[in-house]
């Protein structure tokens, strides 16, 4: 059964945690959301070189799980001379994994806009910067709404591999909750209820933003 | 006009454009070969033709959207695409290529519109983005432009409100407001439905009798024949015929000029006919 006493004196502890995960995944959303779009926009340009960058970034950052990008962070770069605590270790790596990620998205909204709109745009002696900001950008921008908040809900749950390298976020707050007290159904309860609100929240700012900017 | 602003300016005046010896292939498909072509200040000329004729890739490479690989494009005196140099000709600079081709407009088939602008901020933008012009100066040329073409009251509506013959008005108002010397028209009125075809039509006559110079491509040959000085009939990339309305369209000689037109003079001849039992 529920016991409903230990759960009132959860809520506190995972109040604090959640608020650590929003956090992180704020940090690290926002991170990702400018270097996803400086990706793409270095794409745009067209210049072979920043292609390959495009391309080389991309693949390898989806193309690897979460927490090996992590470990080589966390455990991998002191050798290299760099020492970064956990939160930092895992927002950078959560901006850098989501930002490919992003930059796809980015990719596939400019890829969408008719190439027609772009050619007026050109033959009526907009430059390329122009057709990037004024015709491309607000176009593109719309449409990646729903799919940035999509995205947003799957780095919010990878951010549970923090845990891995003892930040103490969600996860591994129920964790510790678990190995002190040996209750299992409320901390793990409260922790998929936690993600679930952190959910229905990133949705709900996701659906004001796209109304907001509407055409 | 400067006569020195030509390389090859004799008595005759500069022509708008001049298209010297000009081809394009696409991989191996050869779209243009060998096209040879004038168009004067004030001149109205249609390019008529099969579809895959190469009308609408040689309207293309008239503001260089597409690159012509063969030949020369001149834009009212001025090397459009290419610089000359000792090697030969080398690709031109964006900006080289946007001031050459400045004087040049286009109206699309597709309308092209910016679907996120209203209509207003459509004719604007390329005034003050390209342009550089205040604000408040290209309100008041946008609404001039829009006013034209009978369009002043949908000045904040978004394009998407708009049918789709109310859309290549604008598109013409875009084309205008830049004050352009020569306008393009790649077939303004094959995307609409037929009752929007005239009042486009309309619009594209009154440019015409203003003395605007135009070159189009198009499918409406009773049309072509009533405004044009000169229709272009082209076939498999190459220029076959060109003269007057009155010898291409209406009195066609060559074989293959009329076996083209004889489903348009037998869909005219019922019409008249048609006409002629209501009368």
């Amino acid at each position: 059964m529920i016991d409903f006493t230990l759960l009132g004196e959860l809520l506190p502890v995972f109040g604090q945690a959640a608020l650590r995960t929003l956090v992180l995944v704020a940090v690290g959303m926002a991170g990702g959301l400018v270097l996803g779009f400086a990706m793409n926009a270095a794409r745009e340009t067209g210049v072979r070189a920043l292609t390959a960058l495009y391309w080389a970034y991309t693949t390898v950052w989806r193309g690897v799980p979460f927490l090996v990008h992590l470990f080589i962070v966390y455990f991998g770069l002191p050798s290299a001379g760099v020492r970064l605590d956990p939160f930092q270790a895992a927002a950078l790596t959560l901006a850098v994994y989501s930002g490919a990620y992003f930059a796809e998205i980015f990719r596939a909204c400019w890829q969408r806009i008719g190439r027609g709109q772009i050619e007026a745009a050109r033959c009526m002696g907009l430059t390329r910067r122009q057709v990037f900001t004024h015709i491309a950008c607000p176009q593109a921008l719309r449409a990646s709404l729903p799919l940035i908040a999509n995205q947003a809900i799957l780095v919010m749950k990878e951010s549970a591999l923090a845990s891995v390298i003892t930040y103490p976020e969600l996860t591994m707050t129920a964790g510790k909750v678990v190995a002190e007290q040996f209750v299992y159904v409320e901390p793990y309860l409260l922790l998929a209820l936690a993600y679930w609100a952190l959910a229905v929240l990133i949705n709900r700012l996701g659906g004001y933003l796209r109304r907001r900017v509407a055409l | 006009m400067d006569p020195n602003s030509s390389t090859r300016a004799g008595s005759a005046p500069v022509p708008m454009v001049s298209m010297r010896g000009v081809g394009k292939s696409f991989g191996s498909h050869r779209v243009l070969s060998g096209i040879d072509l004038d168009v004067q200040a004030g001149e109205v000329v249609s390019l008529i033709g099969p579809s895959g004729s190469g009308k609408t890739t040689l309207l293309r490479c008239m503001n260089f959207l597409e690159a012509y690989d063969e030949g020369e494009v001149w834009i009212r005196g001025a090397l459009l695409g290419y610089r000359k140099t000792g090697a030969g000709l080398v690709p031109e600079s964006d900006r080289g290529i946007a001031e050459v081709r400045s004087p040049v407009a286009m109206v699309f088939q597709q309308f092209n519109l910016w679907p996120h602008m209203t209509v207003l901020a459509n004719v604007m933008a390329p005034l003050t983005l390209a342009k550089g012009m205040r604000p408040d100066r290209a309100r008041a040329v946008a609404g001039e432009a829009l006013a034209r073409v009978g369009l002043s009251a949908k000045a904040d509506a978004l394009p998407g409100a708009l049918s789709g013959g109310q859309q290549q008005r604008v598109g013409i108002a875009r084309a205008l407001a830049v004050q352009p010397e020569v306008m393009l028209l790649d077939e303004p009125t094959s995307a609409l439905d037929p009752e929007l075809v005239d009042e486009v039509l309309e619009v594209i006559k009154s440019l015409s009798s203003d003395g605007m110079t135009m070159v189009m491509v198009t499918h409406e040959m009773s049309f072509a024949a009533e405004v044009s000085d000169r229709v272009v009939f082209m076939e498999q990339g190459r220029i076959v015929a060109a003269g007057t309305p009155d010898r291409i369209i209406r009195r066609p000689d060559h074989p293959r000029l009329q076996a083209f037109l004889r489903p348009w003079f037998r869909r005219s001849l019922q019409g008249s006919a048609a006409a002629g039992a209501q009368a």
